[in-house]
């Protein structure tokens, strides 16, 4: 295995393959760092490249793209306080106020190290676990994933410090949202009062854009006085600080724990098919917190916060990586719009393809550990370049920033549909954010809301029992854990209650 | 009136200056990119089919033909998005089977006669398939277990859609019942097919490598022949089921585009199919390329779509 | 007893959920799904008001000091601004299917920037409406040529 591995490596490390994995990286980095733009379709930039290429060069430059959109995302995070790509989420809910702070260095600095440790700690398993981490997915009925989203959601809205009741009306609100429009099951029209903007559904993307862009930005224009532009208050003055990245490195080793089970949630999310970076970002988020022997300075600019969000959702690059090479059953539009390729140049997928195409197998392995020193050295050229945004004023930054939100939210499928939602969800999340709503339970919500109903539905359609929920084993642990979190999360905030006083929002 | 007199010459005179901008844009259609829209995300089986035939149909239209994935709401918003396109030949329509089934369903209130044939590009034979985690070996077993226990065979299927329809032909040309799960797509069904959590779904021959790991097994294709990918699968009629189901996927374009738009279009769609490069891609599909002209291609839309009535009233499903 | 920001918020989100929740048990269902369209959604609407009706109670329970203490330590806000960002957003969504993606940018740029931090020379202006173009331009070319997304054009100029 070892040799194999070897061998891959040495051969990825040709010219023909190395320079599209670097362009490919290269290209995600960007594609990662513009809100709008998500890696699916900056995967899809580079699949017509790959119809010409020697297949395994057309997988190492989509690998590429995979690794440097999972890091991107954390650049818009960390300067504009909007997530580059939705796998960045919670790297917002610190590496912002961190960079507000005066460090934006050294917060971009601690994603970008985090996504290499947590992304080469997730090769390890990649590499020599996949067969037995794979096929827990197959373990996985709609029982199983039903007991996960209602843990994951039960774990996420114990996340806020204010108030444990607004964590719950957030997640409900992010629930409903994606009830709206036509039912997954059926198709039957939902709330939709006879529109047809409404019955096109509220899709994730836009909505995520939408409230965390306006949010961000319209709260900053609020502090803008009068009519002469200034830099936006909250980067104002920022300058680049000395930071080092020795420095940086020994605050990511000081903890290994937090490190490795960052790096094992990410992975987890990624094994299992449907949810994505964006929840792993958000669940790893959320035990950093609750493992922290420092939960109350979370959300004010944590090392913590950001070095669980990064490693996840770049370990959860190589769980994704595992089905697709296991089963041939891509786990997300990335690693679908991969399989099609494959597919194109013949490759015949599925469980034989480890042996049967084993240069194939470890070259995508081998693609997908280089990739992380090609995002590196690809972060170390663009950063001070990337920092300049700081110094931009707002009446500058802010137009620019919604024109590549709109241009995002249109190209999600090619309708003004996705605009109009847009728009719309800025509206709500402006709103949100004044009332005191925190905005991470309804993120997850939002991520969930879907697959819960699908996985409900299915169980009940399979088999109309529901103590199955209960008595299956897997099952039945997680909503065990799901109460213990309530619980735990309930208990917590009693003890704190006197000591938290309830902040004015401040986004 | 005076200054009506100037705004009415100004409009005028904007009009002429755009028209004599699009006047000889229309003479050499086309002059900029296409739009292709595939109703479905990126990576699933209608995205695969069309962007290597978007591939070739670029090279033989001389502009790029650019595939844009309008998923959501299995297909309709699409299918709606092509309808309400400007009928100018830059928006063509990559369309399969679902347009009939949604229509009657009561989902969407788009008909395939909104639009006008372009040609007809693949056809996919569906394949029965079956967990390796049920104990049957063949159809025989299958059929005798299924009598046995009615309603209890579980079957991985999108609601109203092509992999329902398919089973449920089977089930009534056998007389057997099927429990019915709603999975959306093939990468969810084959998960859900892998771990047992259904017993049986609808996929076609791309899945061959699962089979040949012996991890599913194929059971029976609804092809006229025997398929060379995998000369041991039976087709339903040599099992005495009068059933030939292939998904077929075709190009579109909205009422009203112009005749000799339509022309260039059919023409460079009849080139691309007889590339053999797309040939060869299709084959990796488990896809035959199924070439029909505009005019056979309409005939066939009729027949489909009368079937598909018959089809969804059979099954209780429609709702106009 | 007075009501505050969170009690009217609740008010609002508990009749919403109920307006809804009435409408969740009207949803036509389909004969082959054990459970209707509505089964999942009455759930989530039944605890969001649940929730949201707890969240009423908790601001009525609630002594009132905190509020005025904050009030004072909160910064002069400028909420006309963030209205006439929300209006030319709005405006510019509207107009962009009309006029099509390049002039639409253009106009919203300009405006945007304008209303954020009004020019007072021409050498400003300059600046601005080079800004504006500049964008319009290069996130045109960008998406259109690199990113193969056909952006919308104008229904009313074809442009």
């Amino acid at each position: 295995m070892l040799d194999l591995l070897w061998h891959g490596l040495v051969n990825v490390a040709q010219w023909k393959y190395l320079f599209p994995l670097f362009a490919g990286t290269f290209i995600g980095v960007i594609g990662g760092s513009l809100p709008g733009v998500t890696i699916t379709m900056t995967v899809i930039v580079v699949l017509p490249f790959t119809y010409g290429l020697d297949p395994l060069a057309g997988l190492a430059a989509m690998t590429g793209v995979y690794v440097g959109g999972s890091t991107g995302g954390l650049i818009a995070c960390c300067l504009l306080g909007i997530p580059g790509s939705p796998a960045s989420i919670a790297t917002t809910f610190d590496g912002f106020p961190m960079a507000r702070n005066g460090e934006p260095g050294r917060a971009i600095w601690l994603g970008v190290w985090a996504s290499v440790w947590g992304g080469l700690l997730g090769a390890l398993f990649l590499v020599f676990l996949t067969g037995p981490l794979a096929a827990i997915a197959l373990e996985f009925g709609p029982w199983e994933y039903f007991s996960l989203f209602v843990l994951a959601m039960a774990m996420v809205a114990g996340l806020t410090e204010s108030s444990l009741l607004k964590g719950l009306i957030s997640t409900a609100i992010g629930l409903l949202i994606t009830v709206v429009g036509h039912d997954p099951i059926g198709s039957v029209p939902r709330f939709t009062f006879g529109s047809e903007f409404i019955g096109g559904g509220f899709p994730f993307l836009p909505v995520l854009i939408g409230i965390f862009a306006f949010a961000q930005i319209m709260t900053d224009l609020e502090k803008l006085d009068g009519s002469r532009g200034q830099p936006a208050q909250s980067l104002a003055g920022v300058r680049l600080e000395r930071f080092s990245h020795l420095k940086v490195n020994i605050e990511i080793f000081r903890q290994p724990f937090l490190l490795a089970w960052a790096t094992i949630v990410g992975l987890i999310i990624g094994i299992l098919p449907a949810i994505g970076g964006s929840a792993s970002s958000v669940m790893a988020y959320d035990q950093a917190k609750k493992f922290s022997k420092t939960p109350q300075l979370f959300g004010k600019g944590h090392p913590e916060g950001i070095i669980a969000s990064e490693a996840s959702n770049n370990a959860n690059v190589s769980g994704s990586l595992m089905t697709i090479m296991a089963f041939g059953i891509p786990g997300d539009a990335v690693t679908a719009v991969m399989l099609g390729a494959m597919t194109i140049h013949g490759i015949q997928s599925g469980p034989l393809f480890i042996s049967q195409n084993p240069d194939l197998a470890y070259g995508i392995y081998a693609a997908y550990i280089l990739a992380h020193p090609c995002m590196l050295l690809i972060c170390v050229a663009l950063m001070p370049l990337m920092l300049r945004v700081t110094s931009v004023r707002m009446a500058v930054l802010a137009p620019v920033v919604l024109v590549l939100c709109v241009v995002g939210a249109y190209a999600l499928n090619n309708t003004m549909q996705s605009v109009y939602v847009l728009l719309l969800f800025g509206v709500v999340g402006y709103v949100l954010v004044k009332l005191g709503f925190p905005l991470a339970p309804l993120i997850l919500g939002l991520i969930l809301g879907d697959q819960i109903e699908i996985n409900l539905v299915r169980a009940i359609m399979t088999d109309p029992n529901p103590l199955l929920f209960l008595t299956r084993p897997i099952s039945g642990v997680l909503l065990l854990a799901a109460v213990a979190s309530v619980v735990l999360a309930i208990w917590q905030h009693l003890r704190h209650q006197n000591r938290v006083v309830e902040e004015e929002p401040d986004f | 009136m005076a200054r009506t007199f100037v705004t009415t010459a100004g409009v005028a005179a904007l009009t002429g200056v755009l028209a004599a901008l699009s006047a000889p844009a229309m003479a050499q259609y086309p002059d900029r990119p296409i739009k292709m829209i595939v109703p479905w995300a990126a990576g699933g089986d209608t995205d695969n089919i069309f962007r290597p035939f978007a591939v070739e149909f670029q090279k033989h239209l001389g502009q790029p033909v650019v595939v844009a994935n309008v998923g959501g709401a299995s297909g309709t918003v699409g299918a709606r998005e092509a309808q309400k396109s400007a009928p100018d030949g830059y928006t063509v329509y990559a369309v399969h089977d679902y347009i009939h089934l949604t229509f009657y369903a009561g989902i969407s209130d788009v008909k395939y006669s909104d639009f006008e044939p372009i040609c007809l590009v693949a056809a996919t034979p569906s394949v029965l398939t079956a967990s390796a985690k049920t104990p049957w070996k063949n159809w025989q077993e299958l059929a005798d277990d299924a009598r046995k226990r009615p309603g209890e065979i579980t079957v991985g299927a999108t609601l109203g859609s092509t992999s329902h329809i398919f089973p449920a032909m089977i089930e009534k040309a056998s007389g057997v019942k099927f429990k019915f799960v709603s999975y959306e797509g093939l990468a969810p069904r084959m998960n859900a097919l892998l771990g047992g959590h259904i017993n049986l779904t609808d996929s076609n021959l791309t899945q061959k490598g699962k089979v040949e790991a012996g991890l599913l097994r194929f059971i029976a294709i609804a092809s006229e022949k025997r398929d060379p990918e995998a000369p041991d699968v039976p087709t339903l009629k040599e099992l005495g089921m009068n059933i030939v189901y292939e998904v077929v996927r075709g190009v579109l374009v909205p009422k009203g585009t112009p005749a000799p738009v339509r022309a260039k279009l059919e023409e460079a769609c009849t080139k691309a199919t007889k590339e053999p490069a797309f040939a060869q891609s299709m084959k990796a599909q488990g896809t035959r390329v199924a070439y029909l002209n505009a005019s056979d291609y309409g005939k066939f839309l009729d027949k489909i779509d009368s079937e598909s009535k018959v089809i969804m009233t059979d099954l209780g499903l429609i709702k106009k | 007893m007075s009501i505050g920001r969170d009690g009217i918020a609740g008010l609002v989100l508990l009749a919403i959920s109920l307006v809804l929740l009435v409408k969740s048990f009207q949803l036509p269902s389909l004969p082959i799904v054990p459970v209707g369209p509505g089964f999942y959604p009455a759930i989530v609407l039944s605890f969001m008001a649940a929730a949201s009706a707890l969240l009423v109670l908790q601001d009525l329970m609630k002594g009132r000091p905190a509020a005025a203490a904050a009030a004072t330590v909160t910064p002069s806000r400028n909420y006309r601004l963030v209205a006439i960002a929300f209006a030319i957003v709005g405006a510019y969504v509207v107009l962009l299917p009309l006029l099509g993606f390049r002039l639409a940018t253009v106009l919203f740029v300009g405006a945007l920037q304008a209303a954020l931090g009004r020019p007072q020379t021409a050498r400003q202006w300059t600046v601005l409406a080079a800004i504006a173009i500049g964008t319009a331009m290069v996130s045109y070319f960008i998406f259109e040529r690199y990113l193969l997304v056909l952006l919308p054009r104008g229904a009313w100029t074809g442009f």
